[in-house]
């Protein structure tokens, strides 16, 4: 399992109720010495060489134990499926890569493959119906899949790059009722607003309009950028703005684990910064 | 404003997609589904981020219009991959951005949280490096501590390919 460097080290309690609903729906994962996957807005930016060689070096230490890749994040799995698409298809670029691996004394074959855990859930839906014991009636989502779950198509080949339905799928499993708005597919900004600020707090207030005035009680997300973005943005741009936000966010898995029965303590979402306080008791929690 | 041919050259020959930005027809699909445009740019004037202006410079080899105009020009991209699926004519227009913005590094425009951010894969093979704080939230929380990355790997990598030297 790939927990990339934000979830890993930064919003742990996502992992934690991520690896509860994979145990409940019976996916086994095993740990490795992953480096950063690395950034694909960010140290892609700084040296496509670099990001190539350090994205394939991940994959090879995946090779090394025969096993598939279930990524926890969007970026991660944008990087990972990316390098290996890119090495796929560029015998040059494949070559100049181990060029550079063999130093290391690594070769990067193109064996295993790299999947979502959103995918993975989704092939699993099964499973995970009959692992949901309390029902989230009632409660409204706005979902944001993500630029990355998706875009580019070519080599994410999850869901449609600008119509996306994969993630609704999988919340209207728990039995929330999906509340439809306008900017879906609209970028959460996190990349933007580490440069320009201004321009990525005006971008995540279209975003925040549009989910406010589709009723949702909350935003569920399955990247841990757009989770911090939602998360921690929230009351700077309503101050920035002087409007009342307060739309608490959940990963995907921790709208599973309340489902599948197990408490909010246990998945520690006392270390969210938007409160969820409101919609726990209404649904009993 | 002067033409660069040596620069037009690496852009065409970095475009993965074969020569495919040569059919760019202006047409602004882009810059019209941009959000940064959406909230940068300013219609009537020339200032803000605008993703078409940026293949048409980069495709005429106008190095200037791109390197020495205002940083926004480059890294106002959010890299949300909306133009790629966008453009009618199937041009992969962050290829040629993560290009451009590679170049800008090596001329030492890159904003400072990219620098931030690749000094601390250089020098934890992570992004973000773990805290003992959050070490123990992962304990609490009943998590397996992370397996430790082989940091002189990447550093290696980091040397040999020679970006350790834009780090500061
Ligand atoms: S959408 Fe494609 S063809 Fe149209 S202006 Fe942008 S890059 Fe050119
Ligand atoms: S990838 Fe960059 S240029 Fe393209 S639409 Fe997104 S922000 Fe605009």
């Amino acid at each position: 399992m790939f927990e990339g460097c934000t979830i890993g080290n930064r919003i742990p309690f996502i992992e934690a109720a991520s690896r509860k609903v994979f145990e409940k729906v019976g996916i086994e994962t095993s740990q490795a010495p992953f480096t950063c996957c690395p950034d694909p807005t960010g140290l892609k930016s700084f040296d496509n060489d670099v990001w190539l060689t350090m994205g394939a070096l991940n994959l090879c230490i995946a090779e090394a134990e025969g096993k598939d890749i279930i990524s926890l994040c969007n970026g991660c799995t944008n990087t990972l499926r990316g390098v290996r698409h890119q090495l796929a298809h560029d015998s040059l670029m494949k070559e100049k890569v181990n060029k550079e691996l063999s130093k290391v004394g690594k070769e990067y074959k193109g064996t295993i493959d790299v999947k979502h855990f959103v995918d993975v859930l989704h092939d699993h839906l099964d499973k995970v119906k009959s692992a949901i014991s309390k029902p989230l009636s009632g409660l409204k989502v706005a979902v944001h899949p993500g630029c990355h779950y998706m875009r580019p198509a070519e080599w994410m080949e999850s869901d449609d790059p600008m119509r996306p339905k994969v993630l609704k799928e999988l919340v209207a499993a728990s039995g929330a009722t999906i509340a439809e708005y306008e900017e879906e597919v609209l970028c959460c900004g996190s990349a933007v607003t580490n440069a320009y600020e201004e321009h990525g707090m005006a971008n995540l207030k279209i975003k925040m309009d549009s989910i406010k005035r589709s009723g949702a009680d909350v935003v569920v997300v399955n990247c841990p950028a757009c989770f911090q973005q939602f998360d921690t943005k929230q009351r700077d741009l309503g101050k920035k703005y002087e409007t009342e936000y307060d739309i608490p966010v959940l990963y995907i898995t921790e709208l599973y684990a309340l489902a599948m029965g197990y408490s909010p303590d246990d998945i520690g979402l006392k270390f969210h910064r938007t409160r969820l306080k409101s919609i726990l008791e209404r649904l009993g929690l | 404003m002067s033409i660069d041919f040596e620069f037009r050259k690496l852009v065409m020959d970095h475009h993965i997609g074969s020569d495919l930005i040569k059919y760019c027809y202006q047409c602004s699909r882009c810059a019209d589904n941009c959000p940064v445009t959406r909230v940068s740019f300013d219609f009537y004037g020339t200032s803000g981020y605008n993703p078409r202006s940026n293949i048409l410079n980069a495709l005429l080899g106008y190095k200037d219009a791109i390197f020495d105009a205002d940083p926004l020009v480059i890294w106002g991209c959010t890299v949300c991959d909306t133009c790629d699926e966008v453009c009618p004519q199937n041009i992969e227009l962050t290829e040629i951005f993560t290009f451009l913005k590679n170049e800008s590094v090596k001329k030492g425009n890159a904003p400072e949280y990219l620098i931030e951010q690749a000094k601390a894969i250089c020098d934890s093979a992570k992004a973000i490096p773990s805290q003992p704080a959050i070490e123990r939230r992962r304990e609490q929380l009943g998590l397996p501590s992370i397996v430790a990355p082989n940091v002189e790997e990447v550093q290696t990598l980091f040397k040999n390919i020679g970006s350790d030297k834009y780090l500061d």
